[in-house]
């Protein structure tokens, strides 16, 4: 199966992830058995099912056409959100929410991946057997917290923390003020990327470990053995033959990081400004979302539908690549 | 030949081994060095990981505790705080009952037409079953706030039906969907294909052997699947931030707008007033409850299954 199924399910489904990815067992049927009301109900709903699928992009696309046509390209490269009235027009661009979606989604993902390949790693090969299952329950229970907290644990716990403490320091450091910028309110950019990174940290060791886990032992026993060290048999066994299934994991990653909202919506400071410095604040296109439907009226609804369109299209577009890189990992695979 | 012509090839031969031997130890060194370092780093990286996830276990049970364990909490309607009286936050009850609620309308909507999906993509191979496979994995991957956008439109414009719980529930309804439909799958394609050859071979009609001998079969994983698509459900805000509208008191009716734990702890985490923020950790505390309760009973039914089928 796909990767992508693995963290809506939580534990369960991660037993199906194989290191070939198999297909389970497909049974011939006979195709010339006749239809009967079983199978026009199956039809059917399946019918139903995709139909309300397709209305879901449909009508998101539908209702962003009327600020598509209003804004133009505006909607790509503007950065000011603003309801017109009277006779001043409305502008809504959505240039600094596109460059913070990808900034908070690339940093966080790059974060989690490399604490979570050690996480990973530790966890199947040098923690002590007792512990294993322990701690890969306590992994798996924690990718089941919901994100909104996370997100009050980054409000709550962390923000102050930037504020009175991190905050400083970075920018204390030596060139710290060009590179972070100074720390404003505490959420900030940075705070938003640590927060995703913390939250998508356990959904990506929960699989990592699984798939590291179902690598046979004789492959790292035979490594070993030819006087291959640890570390040798981890990067040059291990891993190369894991990789299609931490290569989903971090896709995985990457695509809950791009859709988080509430969690991004409540420590990134949600000012409208492309913040390059990191410890200042700035947003992303889910939680401005969710940050500004409430109180929208008119044109801007429309507005924030047509962000919805432009993260539908970079959330689609990540999957579909992630994906096409998976298959062809697979095939290069196949022919080994 | 004679011994004037080895002599010396020996002695060249001696330097070349031991010059070797020396080079080998060299990086037998430097590749043992660079694994213990390598071993190191991935202890540091589990000690990254494990210090903001058990800081964030422990704020939430040290903070949510109090609330948690008081009856006030479920019993009494949310307050108002004032100047005057900054600690008067009342209890969450109605937000404890819309979720439940919400959640119970989502259910309905979803399980049913997501098992049956599952169970024609898993038994049909034809090309319908191809491009409704794709739809659904596409589905998985989409953010939850678009569901969100898509049960605006649809229910509180177009049905006009207001912010309602209905609205809420057919966002998460639409979220769990491509969940319940691939779990669904999983656990049917899981069942062994000798006993619908079996129940072929005894002459039931295809469908006939689907209901009596694949389904039943395939029920624990369904089960699970299910309960992991509530427990995901349970704990999502961005989708129903948007259409639930909020109420102050005990709104259950599917038209009715209402109140749900994510959603009051996504707004009172930012209240002016030190004790309904505080209060959110009472309520993140029994949510975070909740999908732990969920989940592990998920994993010790679907253990319990797998070894009775062995």
């Amino acid at each position: 199966m796909e990767p992508e199924i693995l963290h809506t399910s939580g534990g369960l489904l991660f037993e199906e992830v194989s290191l070939e990815g198999g297909e389970g067992g497909r049974t011939e049927r006979p195709s010339s058995s006749p239809r009967g009301p079983y199978e026009y109900v199956l039809m059917g709903v399946s019918v139903l099912f995709a139909i309300i699928c397709i209305g879901f992009v449909v009508t998101i696309i539908l209702e962003a056409v009327p600020a598509f046509k209003q804004q133009g390209s505006y909607l790509f490269t503007g950065t000011t959100w603003q309801q017109g009235g009277g006779s001043t027009p409305s502008q809504y661009g959505g240039l600094s929410m596109i460059v913070g979606t990808f900034q908070v989604a690339v940093v966080a993902m790059v974060a989690a991946v490399v604490i979570g390949m050690g996480t990973a790693l530790s966890i199947v090969f040098f923690l002590p057997l007792r512990l294993r299952n322990l701690v890969a329950t306590l992994v798996e229970l924690l990718a089941a917290v919901p994100s909104v907290v996370y997100g009050i644990f980054g409000y709550l716990v962390l923000a102050p923390w930037v504020l009175t403490t991190l905050g400083p320091f970075l920018s204390g450091l030596p060139g710290g003020t060009a590179i972070f910028g100074s720390v404003q309110t505490g959420t900030s950019m940075l705070l938003a990327s640590v927060v995703v990174a913390v939250m998508v940290l356990p959904t990506f060791v929960a699989i990592a470990r699984e798939v590291l886990s179902a690598v046979p032992h004789e492959l790292s026993e035979a490594s070993l053995s030819l006087g291959a060290t640890q570390w040798q048999t981890l990067s040059r066994t291990v891993i190369p033959t894991a990789r299609i299934g931490l290569f989903g994991a971090a896709a995985l990653a990457l695509g809950r990081a791009i859709g988080e909202t509430v969690a991004v919506a409540l420590v990134a400071g949600q000012v409208n400004q492309i913040s390059w410095k990191s410890l200042e604040p700035g947003t992303t296109l889910a939680s401005w979302i969710a940050n500004n439907f409430g109180e929208a009226t008119g044109d801007q609804v429309n507005a924030l539908f047509a962000l919805g369109v432009i993260l539908m299209a970079i959330s689609l577009a990540t999957s579909l690549f992630s994906r096409w890189l998976v298959a062809r990992q697979r095939r290069a695979a196949a022919v080994v | 030949m004679t011994d004037l012509q080895t002599e010396p090839r020996e002695a060249e031969l001696h330097s070349v081994r031991a010059h070797l031997r020396e080079r080998s130890a060299a990086t037998r060194a430097r590749r043992q060095l660079t694994s213990k370092v390598m071993v190191v780093l991935c202890w540091i990286a589990i000690l990254c990981a494990a210090v903001p996830l058990l800081m964030l276990l422990f704020e939430l049970i040290d903070k949510g505790w109090p609330y948690v364990s008081s009856w006030a909490f479920y019993s009494q309607l949310p307050q108002q705080p004032s100047i005057t009286q900054p600690n008067n936050v009342g209890g969450a009850s109605n937000a404890i009952l819309g979720t439940v609620a919400v959640v119970a309308y989502a259910v309905v909507m979803a399980v049913p037409v997501g098992v049956v999906v599952g169970v024609f993509l898993a038994e049909s191979d034809s090309k319908a079953a191809n491009v409704i496979r794709v739809i659904t994995q596409t589905m998985v991957g989409a953010p939850s706030i678009l569901m969100g956008l898509f049960a605006f439109y649809i229910i509180v414009k177009q049905l006009n039906l207001g912010y309602s719980a209905l609205a809420g529930a057919f966002a998460l309804a639409v979220l769990m969907l491509p969940v319940l439909a691939t779990a669904t799958e999983i656990a049917v394609r899981g069942v062994p294909p000798t006993y619908r050859e079996a129940g072929l071979a005894l002459g039931a009609k295809p469908s006939t052997t689907s209901l009596r001998i694949v389904l039943p079969a395939a029920v624990s994983g369904i089960v699970t699947g299910s309960i992991l698509a509530i427990s995901r459900a349970v704990g999502e805000t961005a989708p129903v931030l948007l259409v639930i509208g909020g109420a102050y008191s005990m709104n259950w009716r599917p038209t009715d707008p209402v109140s749900m734990i994510p959603v009051q702890i996504y707004q009172d985490a930012s209240s002016a007033y030190p004790a309904q923020q505080n209060q959110v950790w009472g309520l993140a505390l029994l949510l975070v409850a909740v999908v732990f309760v969920l989940s592990l009973f998920a994993r010790i039914w679907a253990g319990r299954k797998q070894k009775e089928r062995r």
